[in-house]
């Protein structure tokens, strides 16, 4: 809870770094790196204890600053090599992004400052169409109404099976017996839908029987399976409908 | 028709329109000069600041809309029941800072100068409807280029992109940005 606190004041490593530079009032273009780093990583370390997951980009900084640190510890070796093209502070680019970051903190408290003045205008609207309008297009449920719900609700209860549940039937029909029933089925009707065939069953055996049913069928290539839509209603029928070669 | 009756009018277009409404729509319906329009505005809204009324008028994205008397904000905020908009937060208007001086500009930019992932600023901007896209940046990737809307100026009372406030330095960037093709051009010119 506490590191969200410290999220609201600093929000990023360019401003954390901007604090503890205005906070000893370091000039931006002559940084001592080897202070500043040791108390950026002190930040980093509480933020770390606290909360793990949004120090990402506070640990680029940290690397930023320790690679910056590495330079100006590194004796310049070749300064013949390098007199023409003379080496550039290392602490050069990051004075650069504070800098512009210190004016993008300046622009945002103006910004600030318009709002809230002009917070304190209400407009005729605010009050009446405004909210109307708004409020459909917040929650993204707009079209739903009770006959939605109703519709819903039917369909919950035609899935529950209305009739009493019977005595379990002693002798449970098996797969050859319905698979029998199914293609006779099939052939008188040429074609059936899929769920028809559940359509007298009740028992949850009863159910199995008839899947292992169709699926034996399928496998000995006596029915096929069609479906015309993704989610779409699965059609039986015999291979010859179909296929006139077979 | 007299100037009494015109003037009116006026008065009853800004308070009818739910939107701030422009001079040039004004001067359309009613079949006089813009600037007479704005002439009659100017002088409109003088009057209501004079005889302190609880109602102004006020000049703001480009156009004329009727809002209550600031001091008054406090009573109203009473009679509406829920205190309105909290305001954005810092993170939000730091990244609102940047596409309005910048832009139009991609998330890579803002996040480099943000110096953080601004995923979630972005998006509670383009949802309160103060930044829009505005097309692709021609580089590796065509990134998406971001730039304030019309709610932007309406949000913060500004009339336009020029009324922003002045940052030191970002002054000439921001007037580049507006006029650059004409500066350029005169530039090359010269």
């Amino acid at each position: 809870m506490e590191y969200q606190i410290q999220l609201d004041i600093f929000q990023g490593p360019l401003d954390l770094l901007l604090h503890l530079i205005e906070k000893d009032e370091i000039d931006i273009y002559n940084i001592p790196i080897a202070l500043i780093t040791d108390k950026y990583l002190e930040y980093l370390h509480t933020m770390q204890a606290l909360n793990l997951e949004m120090v990402g980009d506070f640990l680029v900084m940290a690397a930023t600053l320790m690679q910056i640190k590495a330079k100006l510890l590194l004796p310049q070796l070749a300064t013949e090599d390098a007199a023409g093209t003379e080496e550039e502070d290392p602490r050069f680019e990051l004075a650069q992004k504070l800098i512009e970051y210190k004016k993008i903190k300046e622009a945002a408290l103006s910004l600030q400052a318009l709002e809230g003045r002009q917070a304190k205008f209400y407009t005729r609207i605010s009050g009446d169409f405004a909210d109307q309008k708004v409020a459909p297009e917040q929650d993204g449920l707009k079209d739903l109404s009770i006959w939605d719900l109703l519709e819903a609700f039917k369909v919950i209860m035609e899935s529950i099976d209305p009739k009493p549940i019977e005595a379990v039937p002693k002798q449970a029909v098996s797969i050859k017996q319905r698979m029998t029933e199914i293609l006779d089925l099939i052939t008188a009707e040429g074609r059936i839908f899929f769920k028809i065939i559940f359509n007298d069953v009740r028992t949850k055996i009863g159910l199995i029987t008839c899947f292992l049913a169709v699926l034996e069928l399928v496998r000995l290539h006596k029915v096929i399976v069609l479906q015309d839509a993704l989610f779409g209603e699965i059609t039986l029928s015999l291979p010859e409908k179909v296929c006139n070669n077979v | 028709m007299n100037l009494i009756m015109v003037r009116a009018i006026i008065e009853a277009l800004v308070f009818s329109s739910s939107e701030p409404i422009n001079s040039k729509t004004m001067s359309d319906i009613i079949g006089i000069s813009e600037h007479t329009v704005k002439q009659i505005l100017t002088d409109l809204i003088e009057d209501r600041i004079r005889t302190q009324s609880g109602l102004h008028i006020i000049e703001v994205a480009n156009g004329y809309q009727f809002v209550t008397h600031p001091e008054c904000a406090p009573y109203v905020e009473k009679l509406q029941k829920a205190p309105r908009n909290v305001g954005l937060s810092q993170a939000a208007i730091e990244t609102l800072a940047i596409v309005a001086y910048k832009q139009p500009i991609t998330k890579a930019e803002i996040e480099s100068l943000r110096g953080v992932s601004i995923e979630s600023s972005l998006n509670t901007l383009v949802e309160k409807n103060l930044v829009e896209e505005a097309g692709r940046k021609d580089a590796p990737g065509r990134p998406i280029l971001y730039r304030t809307t019309r709610q932007f100026l309406k949000y913060f009372g500004l009339n336009g992109l020029s009324e922003l406030p002045q940052i030191p330095e970002w002054v000439d960037s921001a007037e580049s940005l507006k006029f650059g093709v004409e500066h350029d051009g005169g530039g090359q010119n010269a």
